[in-house]
């Protein structure tokens, strides 16, 4: 009886404490502060970690250097744990308790949305969406430092009809960002000289690959130009044990490092186009990689687009609210375009499209390693949103 | 609290742990339950009492399944689809544009949860009836194949459910959209779903409910109409979610395929079996406590969060199989 009562009177007494606790911090606005929505369990831990990391990064770099116009930078990082209803919580969380000047984030695409209308719609704050994505998307407050199709689809197209031949076929997952990928690439593919001779989408996660493998055999294509993120290893696997490999090559615009280096085996010889490689040839690649080591831990390494993506937003953040001389959103989102930052691996623009000009590299895989082919600075986002 | 059940013959039920507990449980329900309910309503965080708002609605999610599972030992695997599907409903009629779409709010939430509860009356004619009638693990199955088949083909709807991405809802609840308002919105469901199967699990089709719960033979036996009275809780059952489930994602502004998924119908397992199943408080605790514990600590412990939440929960089912509140309520049972 008197126990139950002390759990009872307990389980009150905690209820009490988190509703005092829940009333969040009203007062100093002196530093600016971040907020960070990422991904950092479940499926896309690599990226929301190389997200939540590298913004930080930039962050602390900043602070050491004196800050943004004189103010220090808080951030708060919250995990998102790849869902969208966390997403919409935590986007919530950081807008209307936090007062966060700036939401950085998520990954998904669903959670990209779910942000969006939180941050933006119902907060009027600003956005930085910094992972690969679909593009399209246009509002006043939002920013997209990812690639966009079209930068990784023109250096990657050509040197796949070069190598192995003009017909291509487009294997993705079935969701927006391979289906808009895929639109926008059939056009370069038909300039090159192309044709498009299979179109397949499968599940996210699909658990037989049979279809993909009957296909290959059906239509015979030079190259597969895929977009299969989730389990692009199981895949490879599948056309690997059907004796498949060598009849065509591959393209991707998603496998960074980290992803890469799980499946170098059956990966190899594929061409993949992103904005970072730890093999890219940018001068600022290897002190960002020593820097990004130091600060996380040996062995470390951010991974091929939402790494250099934040860390280039933050400082791009940081030039445009000094130039606007506040931290009003619509004024930093004036002051954003035009923008320029000399990232770790070259030059970045934001364009007027709120969409960022910046550097795709090209690599291969070769001898389980990737190697180097070509970088293309000031790659044009190509997203005609007009503000 | 006096009601018409505690006349019943049936009264003597009364006293076992799962609808009004053992001795001063019975009055530390309510107190905790109008604790739950006002206490952070005092708090000025606008954010802090929508975020609680949200968690009971999900407590009342958590009451769907104690229903079935707790009394009717009826074990789910896949409640979300009526709780996520009521979200798809909504989200589609109110955001469409074909036919007579978009409708009003009001009329949407109507059918969302008019949706469910046919969901679960489908359900049930393929798993109650006849000679094949399907109990325990083959339930648990058939739920699970449901769910498995609404997200894929929540993920496979093209432009009708936006596929992987969902769909935008842009609905306001009216003045109850955010903050207090919607908290006192969630509270009154809450109170009013708590109060309503507490009635209900002492009145005679809620009696032998229970009674199939504990001995499905038995009760056939004694010339009761087992499917049928299964049939009309599990339709309850999904009603409930379904009206939790459509303000939820109406709140939340967005529903996605993870909403109908296993994942959820999973998660809301949790919040029972901490809370206590087979007790109405325990859920309503457990799906308040566990969200809020997630959210708070994924925001401080980045790296070590998950496996703090996994150990109190790993401890507290070794410690206490029966839930914090089965524990409290068995304590003192004669």
């Amino acid at each position: 009886m008197r126990r139950r009562n002390l759990v009872v009177g307990g389980l009150v007494l905690a209820l009490v404490g988190a509703a005092c606790g829940g009333n969040g911090d009203a007062g100093d606005d002196t530093p600016i502060k971040i907020g960070i929505i990422a991904d950092l369990t479940g499926p896309f831990t690599t990226y929301g970690t190389s997200l939540s990391r590298s913004a930080q990064l930039a962050i602390k770099e900043i602070n050491e250097a004196g800050g943004i116009d004189g103010r220090q930078v808080e951030v708060i990082v919250e995990d998102i744990q790849t869902d969208v209803a966390a997403t919409v919580d935590k986007a919530r969380k950081l807008v209307q308790s936090d007062d966060v000047d700036l939401v950085m984030g998520p990954i998904g695409s669903d959670a990209n949305d779910a942000a969006y209308q939180e941050v933006v719609q119902n907060g009027g704050k600003l956005l930085f969406y910094t992972e690969t994505y679909e593009g399209g998307k246009c509002d006043e407050l939002y920013f997209s430092f990812g690639a966009v199709p079209a930068q990784q689809i023109r250096p990657l197209i050509p040197i796949l009809q070069a190598e192995y031949g003009t017909n291509a076929m487009l294997f993705g997952a079935d969701y927006v960002w391979p289906r808009r990928s895929f639109e926008i690439a059939k056009p370069i593919i038909e300039e090159g000289g192309g044709a498009v001779v299979s179109e397949l989408y499968l599940p996210l996660v699909a658990e037989d690959f049979s279809e993909l493998v009957q296909e290959v055999r059906d239509t015979q294509p030079d190259y597969i130009f895929s977009l299969y993120p989730a389990v692009w290893g199981a895949a490879l696997k599948a056309l690997d044990d059907a004796g498949l490999m060598d009849t065509a090559g591959v393209g991707t615009i998603f496998l960074g490092d980290p992803d890469y280096v799980g499946i170098a085996d059956l990966a190899e010889g594929s061409y993949t186009a992103l904005p970072f490689f730890t093999v890219a040839d940018g001068a600022g690649v290897q002190p960002f990689l020593e820097a990004y080591a130091a600060e996380f831990g040996a062995g470390q390494i951010p991974s091929g687009g939402e790494g250099v993506g934040a860390y280039n937003a933050v400082w791009l953040y940081k030039q445009a609210v000094e130039q606007a001389g506040t931290t009003d959103p619509a004024a930093v989102a004036e002051a954003m375009v035009g923008q320029t930052y000399d990232g770790p691996t070259g030059q970045v623009e934001m364009m007027p499209s709120h969409h960022l000009k910046q550097t795709i590299n090209l690599v291969q895989a070769q001898n389980g390693q990737y190697a180097l082919v070509e970088s293309f600075p000031n790659m044009d986002p190509e997203e005609d949103c007009s503000l | 609290m006096p009601s018409i059940g505690e006349q019943t013959p049936g009264g003597r039920f009364r006293r076992q742990p799962g609808v009004s507990g053992g001795g001063s449980l019975r009055y530390a329900e309510f107190v905790l339950l109008a604790a739950l309910v006002a206490v952070p309503a005092l708090s000025r965080d606008a954010f802090f009492v929508d975020r609680i708002g949200r968690f009971l609605l999900l407590a009342v999610f958590a009451l769907s399944v104690d229903l079935i599972w707790g009394y009717g030992a009826m074990f789910t695997f896949g409640q979300a689809a009526f709780f996520g599907g009521a979200g798809y409903v909504a989200g589609m009629l109110t955001t469409r544009e074909e036919w007579i779409l978009p409708v009003p709010l009001g009329v949407a939430l109507v059918a969302a949860v008019a949706g469910s509860a046919l969901l679960a009356l489908a359900i049930s004619y393929f798993t109650f009836s006849g000679r094949g009638a399907l109990r325990g693990v083959e339930f648990a199955v058939v739920t699970l194949a449901v769910a498995v088949a609404l997200e894929r083909l929540a993920n496979a709807g093209g432009s009708i459910t936006g596929g992987q991405n969902g769909i935008l809802i842009t609905s306001r609840l009216g003045p109850f959209h955010r903050g207090h308002s919607f908290y006192l919105l969630a509270a009154a469901v809450v109170v009013v779903t708590y109060l309503g199967l507490k009635r209900y699990l002492r009145s005679r089709p809620g009696l032998v409910f229970r009674g199939i719960g504990q001995n499905e033979e038995r009760v056939e036996l004694l010339g009761y109409d087992v499917p049928r009275n299964k049939r009309w809780t599990f339709v309850l059952s999904g009603a409930i979610a379904g009206l939790a489930g459509a303000l939820f994602y109406v709140h939340e502004g967005i529903v996605s395929p993870a909403a109908v998924g296993v994942g959820s119908s999973t998660l809301v397992l949790l919040w029972v079996v901490l809370g206590g199943r087979g007790t109405l408080i325990g859920p309503v605790v457990g799906a308040v406590a566990l969200p809020f514990l997630t959210a708070r600590l994924s925001g401080t412990l980045l790296d070590t969060w998950l496996v703090v939440v996994g150990v109190i929960l790993v401890v507290v089912i070794l410690v206490i199989p029966a839930g914090i509140f089965g524990f409290l309520a068995r304590e003192k049972t004669p």
